[in-house]
């Protein structure tokens, strides 16, 4: 029994470094929102050029995204914070690094979710958007896009839970999200078990945030409407249509 | 009589002779839109083998035959939903579509032609993710750049024609089959088409809600809008049509008149009628 350190869990570390941690979290969340903004876009652009009629344009989205899905965050971030300075000389913060790393893997994801959810939307639409007369841009803005995003919402989400988890990746250059955090304190109190359970424990719960707030997103975009922030937000419009309604 | 390897100038020429229905149709009057050599072809095997077709103003056509004969596809090729391989469509003077190879007319923009033409679809092809009345408005408001209020009030009036405004703000997926299609019939006409193309209307209802959407049509056919339609309701397209398109794999095996379903003499055409009635 003598052999057998006891085993000393200090959980009230969580606790008393609650801001830290809380902090390094929330550096974690912003991070990953900037890159999942600049992603969409990016995504959503590499996207039409691989549904592009120009061979050109579909090989150039092509290489892009197999490049980018195939490069783990850890290395990615690494090139882009190092390596980019060493042969540009030009030096990212760790924030920018960060952004962009997690954008140029997240976005050729995002390509290829687009890609499918586009074309998920039903031919006939378009073609009834055509057949109506309709521009392509006002067919792709306001027939095929909303479909699509409806499509492609819940799969964001669970990017947006991998680009979270991937920003722990980013200790490596030093940005002070919540593992950064952790191996601080660890590396003052050598708690790791305690410290890491806890890291654990936040993400898992990050996790469930963001599930909840794309559900009360993807409730938006559903049709018929559900979710009361969607009823709340068309009011004024139900109203026009139910005056009309009554005076025909 | 029809010989089936002509080239496109005897066929255009025989054409009038093989339509016996415009004998009745005054000379003055010119077509809306008018069919020339459309041909079609799906790689390497061709659908459509020269279809010359004239619609007049105020006139009904209906197009049936058999699938596959390639009805359907000289319907869409009337707003080029179909891009024909070969052929014009010449709608009120202007030619639309590729043309024929070496004669250079200037041709109109697509998107011009098929915002006088209405389009109904089998399918119904209403926009999920809006309302009925929004799926009307925001027609209106896209192609006739209307302000979003007038658009509502448009769409709104439409619906009241084809009875639907207590349905307004029902989503398609809200409405019945056959309210689905009245919808996209009310959508098509909100945008004040000069001819209106009906492909298979009635195709996908069941069976005892067909009956609404025709009595929709029959309401609008006898205002005196311009239709074509393609239909298996030979009941219905006895009772509206003045130009009867028999077709069968690919050309216009037969046609006629308002009283064509009792008059025709082709073994094949009687033949298709009788399995349908």
């Amino acid at each position: 029994m003598e052999d057998t350190p006891r085993l000393n869990f200090m959980w009230h570390l969580v606790w008393d470094f609650r801001a830290e941690l809380l902090r390094g979290l929330l550096t974690a969340f912003e991070v990953a929102i900037t890159a999942l903004i600049l992603s969409l876009f990016v995504g959503l652009l590499f996207a039409l050029m691989k549904m592009s009629r120009f061979a050109i344009w579909r090989g150039i989205a092509s290489t892009y995204i197999n490049i980018f899905r195939g490069i783990p965050a850890l290395v990615s971030v690494v090139w882009v914070y190092f390596g980019w300075s060493l042969l540009f000389g030009y030096n990212f913060t760790v924030y920018q690094a960060g952004v962009i790393a997690l954008t140029l893997l997240y976005s050729s994801f995002f390509a290829e979710i687009f890609r499918s959810a586009l074309e998920a939307v039903h031919k006939g639409q378009r073609e009834a958007g055509q057949a109506l007369g309709m521009s392509r841009l006002r067919i792709f803005r306001s027939v095929v896009m909303p479909q699509a995003l409806k499509i492609a919402i819940p799969n964001i989400g669970s990017m947006y839970i991998g680009m979270i988890k991937d920003t722990s990746t980013f200790t490596v250059i030093g940005l002070a999200e919540l593992v950064f955090v952790m191996q601080s304190i660890n590396a003052e109190y050598f708690q790791p078990f305690v410290l890491f359970t806890a890291a654990a424990g936040l993400y898992v719960a990050a996790a469930f945030l963001v599930d909840f707030v794309f559900r009360i997103v993807e409730g938006g975009f559903s049709y018929p409407k559900v979710g009361r922030v969607k009823r709340f937000l068309t009011r004024r419009k139900r109203a026009q249509i139910q005056r009309l309604v009554d005076a025909n | 009589m029809f010989a089936r390897r002509t080239t496109r100038k005897t066929l255009a020429t025989l054409h009038s002779q093989l339509i016996p229905a415009y004998a009745s149709i005054p000379l003055y009057m010119s077509a809306l839109i008018s069919l020339r050599g459309i041909r079609k072809s799906f790689g390497t095997s061709e659908v459509l083998h020269g279809i010359n077709l004239d619609v007049y103003p105020g006139s009904h056509t209906v197009i049936f035959g058999p699938s596959g004969s390639g009805k359907s596809t000289v319907l869409r090729s009337m707003n080029l939903l179909e891009e024909p391989t070969e052929g014009s469509v010449i709608f009120e003077g202007v030619e639309y579509g590729p043309g024929f190879p070496g004669a250079a007319t200037a041709r109109g923009k697509k998107i011009e032609l098929r915002r006088q033409v209405g389009m109904v679809f089998q399918q119904f092809n209403l926009f999920p993710h809006l309302s009925a009345i929004d799926n009307i408005a925001l027609s209106v408001h896209a192609v006739t750049g209307k302000s979003k209020d007038e658009a509502l009030e448009r769409a709104a009036q439409e619906l009241k024609n084809v009875g639907l405004l207590k349905w307004a703000m029902n989503y398609p997926a809200q409405l019945s089959g056959g309210q689905q299609q009245r919808v996209a019939i009310a959508r098509a006409l909100s945008l004040d088409p000069k001819l209106m193309l009906f492909d298979e209307p009635t195709s996908a209802l069941d069976p005892e809600l067909v009956g609404e959407v025709l009595a929709v049509m029959r309401q609008f056919a006898e205002t005196g809008m311009t239709m074509v339609v393609v239909t298996h309701e030979m009941g219905f397209a006895k009772e509206i049509g003045d130009q009867c398109i028999f077709m069968d794999q690919g050309y216009i095996a037969d046609s006629g008149g308002a009283d064509f379903f009792d008059t025709c003499t082709n073994k094949r055409t009687k033949e298709f009628i009788g399995s349908v009635l």
